[in-house]
């Protein structure tokens, strides 16, 4: 088993169901590491207690195995106001390029303590499903993210709505998103954005939107991809 | 331009249009209806697409076209000449049916105004 090329090795494990990836990392020493990359790939909280849980367990390290994590989901956790516990949890995930918020409520204070950590200059991908907050914090977050290629917002279950307190306007070097996709259910969400001038690639949209033609209007210039749904 | 087309299209086609110089792929899924006022409203903001070459049009339940020159189809057939007419794409623009009933031909009626203005309609059967 050990005279296998760590390349082969790679490759075989590549192609083994998430299921069995646990096991592999048992069979030898060479596929430890490629097992635990691809099992730890993408993790989900569903509470604050794992939450806790994967910070005590892995702390911060670089090289160690909350490296491995690009992808992560939390999916109705609450943090009490507990916002540091939201933030320990992400920074020391050094990978992370994509996050996942379902059935969540976006804290006011988000906004101003992203700039602080470096975790989130590296998020690519940013899906916000059933989540409740304001428009003035949901159009912040994301104007906050300098590298965000893809946003994905659905179905917010209270909120997002409310005024636009201030208006969040984005910055004129930042390059267009490659997918903006609103669907159904996201109060002001679309007209907030045409309003800070958010510009995609591709728009994937509900109809029933507010503000799909400034949307559109928006990206006019670069938008090569559009989806219109939910007729 | 806008008098090239017949007065109810003119009546839908918001003050301000947006040119789309970029776009090259456009799919509209309709669910189960038949195309609302609302994204006929959507549509005409657009006033032209020079790099589109083809759009997909789904539908979940039946294309209930009926005489397609009048109600939301044929506000849809308008638009899409005028797709049609503005298309640099070579071979011209062609509208891609998505969950068409198997074996069953598109009617010499559906979308005149688009065949007119040289589209073509393709059908992709359903699942």
């Amino acid at each position: 088993m050990n005279s296998l090329p760590q390349e082969l090795v790679d490759a075989v494990i590549d192609n083994l169901p998430r299921s069995s990836l646990f096991s592999s990392s048992l069979v030898a020493k060479l596929w430890r590491t490629r097992s635990q990359q691809r099992a730890l790939e993408r993790i989900k909280f569903l509470s604050e207690d794992q939450v806790d849980r994967w910070y005590i367990d892995f702390p911060q390290d670089p090289e160690g195995v909350a490296s491995y994590v690009h992808v992560v989901e939390f999916e109705n956790t609450t943090f009490r106001g507990n916002l540091a516990t939201f933030g320990c949890a992400l920074q020391n995930l050094c990978s992370l390029t994509t996050l996942w918020v379902k059935g969540m409520e976006i804290p006011d204070e988000l906004p101003a303590q992203i700039p602080r950590m470096e975790v989130w200059k590296r998020i690519t991908t940013l899906r916000l499903w059933f989540i409740s907050s304001t428009l003035t914090t949901v159009v912040s977050v994301v104007l906050s993210l300098p590298d965000l290629e893809v946003l994905s917002i659905a179905r917010a279950t209270a909120g997002l709505g409310g005024p636009l307190s201030s208006h969040p306007v984005t910055p004129p070097h930042r390059t267009p998103l490659d997918l903006l996709e609103l669907q159904a259910y996201v109060g002001g969400i679309g007209r907030a954005l045409a309003r800070s001038r958010l510009t995609s690639r591709h728009l994937s949209l509900d109809v029933d939107l507010l503000g799909v033609e400034q949307l559109i209007m928006c990206s006019s210039e670069m938008l090569v991809k559009l989806a219109l749904y939910g007729m | 331009m806008l008098m090239d087309f017949p007065d109810r299209l003119a009546q839908k086609i918001p003050h301000h249009t947006v040119l789309l110089p970029a776009l090259t792929t456009l799919n509209i899924d309709l669910g189960k209806g038949d195309p609302s006022p609302r994204l006929t409203s959507i549509l005409c903001s657009i006033s032209s697409a020079p790099a589109l070459g083809s759009i997909t049009i789904g539908n979940d339940g039946r294309f209930n076209i009926g005489r397609s020159s009048q109600g939301p189809w044929g506000d849809m057939d308008r638009w899409l000449a005028r797709m049609a007419e503005h298309t640099k794409v070579q071979g011209g623009l062609s509208v891609i049916l998505r969950g068409w009933p198997k074996g069953k031909p598109v009617c010499e009626g559906f979308l005149p105004d688009f065949r007119r203005a040289g589209g073509q309609i393709k059908t992709r059967v359903r699942d």
